[in-house]
């Protein structure tokens, strides 16, 4: 480094190119003007949002969290009361949106991959019912989709005349029922639950294991089978040992059954007609987004790929699988990851058809909760969800993307 | 690894975010720390209500006091409403937004503007209503808002009752359900972010109903979930259950329950921290209740001195009730009973005979006993401070 007594004279010396062309200073006048306009439009926002609140008197903080919270929520997959706090309903409202986001953007991918590849299949009707089928649902406002399939649902038979599928799945228009698992008590469920996870990881472990001495010895070591024969095997002598210590399995299956005389179905596993409706609209509007991406994603690999699989003698089922796809993956995750964040925003939507989401339960918190506050949550509350999904996509994108 | 720094870096600018919200909460942001960038648009502060802040007005244009002179500006008064629900806010035959709630809202452009027209309605959802009103963007909210007191403190200022309403359940005949209180294991459903809801939970928990509920952002969807038979009951107050009975495709297969479980006093809420424009909203609401009181309707709004001293004080041709203060013309009431009639005429013409007929005679909805009018109903709640 100079010393002023140096530097300075340079500067008033300087010959080079005129300050306004020289390209690293534009750079840099760029680069602090727009840092600037940042901070001034933040702080103004922040100014203008303490102006308001002190102005309007718009009540401002976060003790309600703790106050008891006294609305119903009316689909809740956490266990919910009334006399349960803010903070709680919030997380159980949160939970709600994140079940309807992740078992979405399952089935969203699934039927999305499907349709993709039934749209680059050569039989020329599965490849127009594809397209058919992805222009028209990206095309309608989700909205108006939710709106169709909500009256669909409506138009389905009243609960007490609805359909009573091989007596224990009720089809209606409050939504569909069946048998489902009931725990016997909290305590052998758990620890089940528990050996079960350390079931899978060991069937993982074991598959891996094998998969590898394949590899090595050149021979069938059956990975997936005996993966799977260890995990069902551990969680069958889980489910046996338990029974004995507890003397009751720890699940039982409730059968679903018409209660009381407004014959409403208890009992086994419900699927109101708010999830299903808001589920199914976000899946189909969600995945002819995703089937476009596949396709764009498979016709990214070079033909010579597909060529050299078949010539190695794999069939089209198989040169998909395991030689163009691995390689489109590539191009997939990232605007997959996009259309994941959407799929968990747009749940946001679950209000109009009757799903208490987190946004439904945010606002119905307003009426005797600072408004600011709930929406500032709501705002993080997202904000939280959608980066836990670029987290998990782009963590995947790196494993599975060209390294070295 | 990198990454993950980031997305920890990322997570912890939220937390000090919000951590920074939480300390606001014992301390109030000072205007002072927090420095106005945008250009101040200069409004005139009529009264020194809120004159220290109003002068560092940063975007809106009707920030501490001064709104009369910003609607005035601009025109126009904005009202939040709806055009849903029969009688309250709809849209009849030629596609015009009518209703007892958008009439209130004529009444105040009339009285403002001197022309009921010169209003914008805005139209929002139930959830809506408290945010709309808390930013201040409308000069009213008249969407049959219930006031409660957290409402009060949090929304807005409620000006006055213009209709008393309670909850009820509104079920299908066949289920053969005589009362609320035999809807236990049934499936309810209810407009989200509204008073009903909240009430709805505390009757059942007071009755140990165990209620399903099912919240709709819309009521259009609400009565499409009940008429569908999605839910067995949808509940709302009892006056909106009546108008929007009218909707259903077999009205005579649907009954209202006889218990009202809670108190629902509508009416027209204002944004906090304009003084001026609050006494404004109250004093026109009183100019309709009691011109029909006087006996003074759209027909005989008298432009010369009558003789009768109240008639004319409130007609602005003698005395005063404070026109001058408020910012409002000497005349204002006759604009406002010429443009939309008197309380009585606002009711039979959206909620009464020739609206959604819901009945007025000896309901708490009629004047107040001692009402000096002739023929008008009477013995109700219906009662405003005095024009004087």
């Amino acid at each position: 480094m100079q010393n002023p007594e140096t530097t300075l004279p340079s500067i008033l010396t300087y010959q080079g190119i005129p300050v306004w062309r020289h390209a690293q200073i534009i750079q840099w006048v760029a680069q602090i003007a727009s840092a600037i306009l940042v901070v001034a439009l933040v702080m103004w926002f922040f100014g203008n949002m303490a102006f308001a609140i002190e102005d309007r008197e718009i009540p401002f903080g976060f003790s309600f969290l703790g106050r008891e919270y006294q609305t119903p929520i009316g689909e809740h997959v956490l266990p919910y009361k009334s006399s349960d706090s803010f903070l709680y309903a919030l997380v159980v409202a949160a939970t709600n949106t994140l079940v309807v986001a992740v078992i979405g953007v399952i089935l969203a991918t699934l039927l999305g991959i499907f349709i993709g590849v039934c749209r680059l299949s050569t039989n020329w009707i599965v490849s127009k019912l594809a397209t058919v089928y992805i222009e028209f649902f990206r095309n309608v406002p989700l909205l108006i989709q939710l709106f169709f399939w909500f009256y669909i649902i409506l138009a389905l038979p009243r609960v007490r005349e609805g359909y009573v599928i091989l007596d224990g799945l009720y089809v209606n228009n409050a939504g569909i029922s069946f048998p489902g698992p009931s725990a016997s008590g909290t305590m052998p469920a758990l620890v089940w639950l528990a050996l079960v996870v350390a079931a899978v990881v060991v069937g993982v472990f074991l598959h891996h294991r094998l998969v590898r001495r394949e590899e090595e010895i050149g021979r069938p070591s059956y990975p997936f089978v005996l993966g799977c024969v260890a995990t069902v095997g551990i969680a069958a002598i889980a489910w046996l040992v338990l029974s004995g210590i507890f003397g009751d399995a720890p699940f039982s299956i409730s059968m679903p059954a018409p209660e009381g005389r407004f014959g409403r179905i208890d009992g086994g596993v419900t699927v109101r007609a708010g999830m299903l409706v808001l589920l199914v609209g976000l899946v189909i509007y969600t995945s002819s987004f995703i089937a476009e991406i596949v396709r764009a994603g498979i016709q990214s690999v070079g033909r010579g790929q597909t060529e050299a699989a078949r010539a190695l003698g794999l069939s089209p089922m198989n040169t998909l699988r395991q030689g163009t796809f691995p390689q489109a993956l590539r191009v997939i995750i990232p605007p997959w990851i996009s259309q994941c964040l959407n799929l968990t925003k747009n749940s946001s939507l679950g209000g109009v058809v009757g799903y208490t989401d987190l946004t439904n339960v945010a606002i119905t918190m307003t009426q005797t909760a600072p408004a600011i506050n709930i929406f500032l949550m709501l705002m993080a509350a997202y904000l939280a969800m959608s980066l836990t999904w670029s987290l998990i996509g782009n963590l995947y994108n790196r494993r599975i993307g060209f390294t070295g | 690894m990198k990454r993950t720094i980031k997305y920890l870096a990322g997570a912890a600018l939220i937390v000090a975010l919000v951590a920074a919200m939480a300390c606001g909460q014992e301390e109030p942001p000072a205007p002072a720390a927090v420095e106005p960038t945008a250009a101040v648009t200069p409004t005139d502060v009529m009264e020194a209500t809120a004159a220290p802040t109003a002068t560092e007005a940063t975007s809106m244009d009707t920030q501490g006091g001064g709104r009369l002179d910003a609607v005035r500006a601009r025109d126009k008064v904005i009202c939040a409403s709806r055009n849903d629900v029969p009688g309250y806010g709809y849209v009849d035959d030629s596609g015009n937004n009518v209703g007892f709630d958008i009439d209130l809202c004529r009444a105040l452009a009339a009285a403002v503007l001197g022309d009921p027209n010169k209003i914008e309605i805005r139209l929002i959802t139930a959830a809506e209503r408290g945010p709309t009103i808390q930013s201040g963007e409308v000069d009213m909210l008249v969407r049959t808002v219930t006031w409660t007191t957290s409402r009060d403190a949090q929304w807005g200022n409620y000006a006055q009752t213009m209709f008393y309403d309670g909850q009820g359940f509104m079920v299908r005949k066949d289920l053969g359900v005589s009362s609320a209180l035999d809807l236990g294991g049934s499936s309810v459903c209810v407009t989200l972010g509204t008073t009903t809801e909240l009430n709805l939970q505390d009757f059942s928990n007071q009755n140990g109903l165990n209620l399903e509920v099912l919240t709709f952002e819309d009521t259009p969807a609400v009565v499409a979930a009940y008429e569908s038979g999605q839910c067995d009951a949808f509940t709302n107050d009892r006056s909106q259950l009546a108008a929007l009975g009218t909707g259903l495709q077999n009205r005579a297969d649907h009954v209202i329950l006889p218990e009202t479980i809670s108190e629902e006093p509508l009416g027209p809420v204002v944004p906090h921290g304009d003084d001026q424009w609050f006494d404004i909203v109250k004093t026109v609401m009183g100019i309709l209740i009691y011109a029909e009181a006087y006996g003074v309707n759209s027909g005989n709004v008298p432009s010369a001195a009558t003789g009768d001293t109240k008639v004319d004080r409130l007609m602005g041709l003698e005395g005063a009730f404070g026109q001058e203060t408020l910012g409002l013309s000497e005349t204002a009431a006759q604009d406002v009973i010429r443009a939309v009639g008197n309380y009585g005429e606002i009711y039979s013409r959206n909620l009464g005979p020739d609206g959604i007929d819901l009945p007025r005679e000896n309901g708490r909805n009629a004047l107040w006993a001692n009402a000096p009018c002739q023929d008008c109903p009477k013995g109700g709640q219906i009662y405003a401070a005095p024009l004087r």
